[in-house]
C-alpha cells in the first residue's frame, strides 16, 4: 500500500502515526511545505509573547520521520492531483528570479535525497524545472491554510508580516528591537494573539478590528467587551470599521493610510485576517466548499483520497452543517480518523466543534460552538454575571441540548460543558439553571477551587 | 493492575480525600507543616456536588486514549503506560488551558506547585499517588476514606461486585438489596430538601 500524506502539520503526523499502527508494511510519503521538524503552531503565539522559546516549539524529534519509516520531501508544494492515474505532482521552475537560496538549496536537497535513497518515480523535466510524480494507493490533503491575503498598497514594504508559520514569527522577532509602533490587522483569533503579543513586548499596538470588539467570532458582546476592556488597560489602541488603503515608507513601512483617511504611524504591521484553507492545486473533481468536504469517515467525494485538518470542511457538531474549524484540537481529532480509515480501520469521526481558550493578562476566556445563536425560538440562553468574582457565563441550549458557552474567568471546568457539546446530551429544563448559576454545581467550582 | 475506584453512592462529601490528597502532594507529607508551604500545596480530587448536593469525589481516570494528551499543545501530558497513570511534565507545560478544554471531568487545576519550576504556573492533576505507590503506601484518597466512596483494588474485583448486585437486583427480591441503605436514605432525605427548597 502507497500512502501519501500532503502536509506536516499536526493532521498529516497524527495521520501518519495512525497508518503507521495499523501498517507497518506500507509506504508513507508525507510532502511538507515546512522544512522545519513538526511543530506546535498554536504556540507561535507564546513565542511571540515571550512565554516560550523557540527551542519548545517541535513536538516531534529530528527523528520522526525515520522512526516511523516515512519518506520525507519538505520545503514543497504540491501542485496537483491526478485522480484518474493516482498521482501527486510537485512542479516549479526552480530558475526562476523568484525562487530564494533557501528554496533552491532544499530542492538539489530533495533531489539528492531521492539519488540516495533510488525512489525516484518521477523524471525531471529540464535543468530549470523541478518536477516529480508520487503514486499513491491512499492519500491525505493535510495542506492546512494559509493567511488570508489583504489589498492594499505597500505589501510589498518589509517588516509587513503574516502570523503563521514559526519563519513568520521569528522574523518578527529579529525587527522586534527597533520597533516601537505596531499595527496589526484584525481582531479576530491572529490578530488577537499578534496585538496581544506585541503589548506584552511593550510595543504601542494599534489594532483594527471590523466590530466594536475583539474575537467576535468567538465571543458574544459582553465577554468582547470584557477582553477589550483588559486590552485597552494594558496600552491596546483600537479604531473599528477601518481598514488600511495604503501603506507608506521607503524601505521599510513607516506609517498606513486609513479608509477614514486618518494615518496611523508604524514600524511593523502584523496582517491577521484569519485563514483560508490551502486548496488552489486541489482538482474541482474533489468536491469543495469553503474548504475540501469530507465524509465522517474523512473521505472526499473520491473514493481513496482524504482530507483533515485546517483544510478539511467536515459537519459541525453544534451547527448541523458543513464548517471549517481550523482549530489544532480537531486537526488532531481528524487526522488520526483519517489515518485510521485510510489503513483499512473504519472510524468514524462525530464532526467538529469550534472552541477555544485564551490567557491574556489577568483574563480567561474559554468558549466553543454557537455564541451567538440566531433569533429563532428553539434557542434559550442562560447567563449570569458575578461582577465580584469577575466571572461571566453563558450557555446557548438549542431544545434540550447544549449548543454553546462562554466563559470568562474560573475556566478549569470548561471540558464538562465542551463534552456536554460534543457528545449531544441531553439536559433537562430543571437542571440548565444549575449548570450556570447554582453556587455548589461542578461548573461555579466553587466548592472545589 | 489496582486503581482507585470511584463509588459516588457512598460519597458524604466530608472532603476528607481533599486535605489527605493536598498533604501527599506538599512538600513535608504532614498536615500541619503542610499548611504553612510556600507554594501551599492543594488537593487534586475535587468535591463535586450533584444537583441535591450529594457528593461526588471527582478524580482524574487516566483516560485511554487522554483527551487532554491530545490536546496539549507542548506535548506535556503524557501516559506512563507501566503504571497506567496519565501524567504532566511541569517543565514542559505552558499553562495554556487547553487541556482545561478537552477535559470531558473538569479534574485539571492550575497553580504553582512545589514539583514545578518555582514562581510558574502550572496544570495540576491526579497522579496516582505514584510516590506514595513506591513506597508501599496506597493513594492518598483512598486511604482515609471512610465512608468506601473511594476504594484501592483492582478493577476486576470492583466490576465483579457491581455485577453481582446486578444481577441479584433482576430477581424476585428486588426490593430487598440496597447497596448502600443508609447513604440511600441520606439522598433522599437531600432530594425531599432540594423539593421543598425548590418549592418556595
Amino acid at each position: 500500500m502507497k500512502y501519501v500524506i500532503i502536509g506536516n502539520g499536526v493532521a498529516g503526523i497524527h495521520a501518519a502515526e495512525a497508518i503507521r499502527q495499523l501498517d507497518t508494511e506500507g509506504s508513507i510519503t508525507m510532502i511538507g511545505d515546512e522544512a522545519h521538524d513538526p511543530y506546535c503552531r498554536p504556540m507561535i503565539s507564546h513565542v511571540l509573547d515571550g512565554s516560550v522559546t523557540p527551542d519548545r516549539l517541535p513536538i516531534r524529534d529530528a527523528g520522526f520521520y525515520d522512526e516511523l519509516n516515512i519518506t520525507p520531501v519538505l520545503g514543497k508544494r504540491v501542485t496537483g492531483i491526478d485522480v484518474n492515474n493516482q498521482t501527486v505532482f510537485i512542479q516549479e521552475k526552480t530558475g526562476s528570479s523568484s525562487m530564494d537560496t533557501s528554496h533552491t538549496l532544499m530542492g538539489l536537497i530533495c533531489k539528492l535525497l531521492s539519488v540516495l535513497l533510488g525512489d525516484d518515480p518521477g523524471s525531471e523535466t529540464g535543468p530549470k524545472d523541478f518536477r516529480k510524480v508520487f503514486p499513491y494507493d491512499k492519500l491525505l490533503i493535510a495542506t492546512g491554510a494559509d493567511p488570508r491575503p489583504v489589498k492594499a498598497e505597500g505589501l510589498n514594504l518589509k517588516n509587513i508580516f503574516y502570523m503563521r508559520t514559526q519563519e513568520h514569527v521569528s522574523q518578527m522577532l529579529e525587527v522586534l528591537p527597533d520597533a516601537e509602533n505596531a499595527l496589526v490587522l484584525g481582531g479576530g483569533l491572529v490578530g488577537f494573539k499578534a496585538a496581544y503579543g506585541l503589548l506584552r513586548r511593550g510595543l504601542n499596538v494599534t489594532m483594527l478590528i471590523r466590530s466594536g470588539y475583539p474575537l467576535s467570532m468567538q465571543v458574544d458582546e459582553t465577554a468582547g467587551k470584557i477582553i477589550l476592556d483588559e486590552l485597552l488597560s494594558h496600552g491596546l489602541k483600537v479604531k473599528t470599521g477601518t481598514e488600511v488603503k495604503v501603506f507608506e515608507g521607503t524601505d521599510r513601512v513607516k506609517a498606513a493610510h486609513l479608509s477614514d483617511g486618518t494615518e496611523v504611524s508604524c514600524d511593523m504591521v502584523v496582517i491577521g485576517k484569519g485563514v483560508l484553507p490551502a486548496l488552489s492545486f486541489v482538482p474541482d473533481k474533489i468536491q469543495t466548499d469553503l474548504g475540501i468536504l469530507v465524509n465522517p469517515y474523512m473521505e472526499t467525494s473520491i473514493p481513496g483520497i482524504f482530507a483533515a485538518g485546517d483544510v478539511a470542511e467536515s459537519v459541525d457538531i453544534s451547527r448541523k452543517t458543513p464548517w471549517v474549524n481550523a482549530i489544532w484540537p480537531e486537526a488532531v481529532n481528524q487526522g488520526r480518523a483519517a489515518g485510521m480509515n485510510m489503513a483499512g480501520r473504519q472510524v468514524a469521526y462525530k464532526g467538529s466543534l469550534s472552541r477555544n481558550v485564551i490567557r491574556i493578562f489577568n483574563l480567561d476566556v474559554m468558549t466553543a460552538g454557537i455564541v451567538n445563536p440566531p433569533d429563532d425560538p428553539s434557542y434559550e440562553i442562560l447567563s449570569s454575571r458575578n461582577n465580584r468574582l469577575d466571572i461571566y457565563r453563558k450557555l446557548v441550549f438549542r431544545e434540550d441540548k447544549l449548543v454553546g458557552y462562554v466563559m470568562v474567568n474560573s475556566v478549569e471546568q470548561g471540558g464538562i460543558l465542551t463534552s456536554l457539546i460534543q457528545n449531544e446530551i441531553p439536559v433537562r429544563k430543571d437542571c440548565q439553571w444549575s449548570v450556570v448559576s447554582s453556587p455548589l454545581s461542578v461548573i461555579s467550582g466553587q466548592l472545589t477551587n | 493492575m489496582k486503581q482507585v475506584v470511584v463509588h459516588p453512592e457512598r460519597c458524604l462529601g466530608c472532603m476528607q480525600c481533599m486535605i489527605a490528597c493536598a498533604t501527599a502532594h506538599s512538600q513535608s507529607k504532614i498536615l500541619f507543616s503542610a499548611t504553612l508551604e510556600d507554594p501551599l500545596p492543594k488537593p487534586r480530587v475535587h468535591l463535586g456536588a450533584g444537583l441535591y448536593a450529594e457528593g461526588f469525589p471527582n478524580r482524574c481516570r487516566h483516560c485511554e486514549p487522554a483527551p487532554c494528551m491530545l490536546a496539549c499543545l507542548p506535548g506535556a501530558v503524557f501516559r506512563d503506560p507501566e503504571r497506567d497513570t496519565v501524567l504532566i511534565d511541569p517543565d514542559r507545560c505552558i499553562n495554556c488551558a487547553s487541556c482545561a478544554m478537552a477535559c470531558p471531568f473538569g479534574v485539571i487545576r492550575y497553580y504553582q506547585d512545589h514539583t514545578a519550576p518555582p514562581g510558574k504556573t502550572v496544570a495540576v492533576k491526579c497522579d496516582n499517588c505514584l510516590e506514595r505507590q513506591e513506597q508501599g503506601l496506597i493513594p492518598a484518597c483512598a486511604e482515609v476514606c471512610k465512608s468506601g466512596a473511594l476504594t484501592f483494588e483492582e478493577t476486576s474485583d470492583a466490576m465483579k461486585r457491581k455485577t453481582d448486585v446486578v444481577a441479584r437486583s433482576v430477581s424476585a427480591d428486588i426490593s430487598q438489596t440496597e447497596l448502600s441503605p443508609g447513604f440511600a436514605l441520606l439522598n433522599t432525605i437531600r432530594k425531599a430538601q432540594a423539593g421543598l427548597s425548590a418549592g418556595n
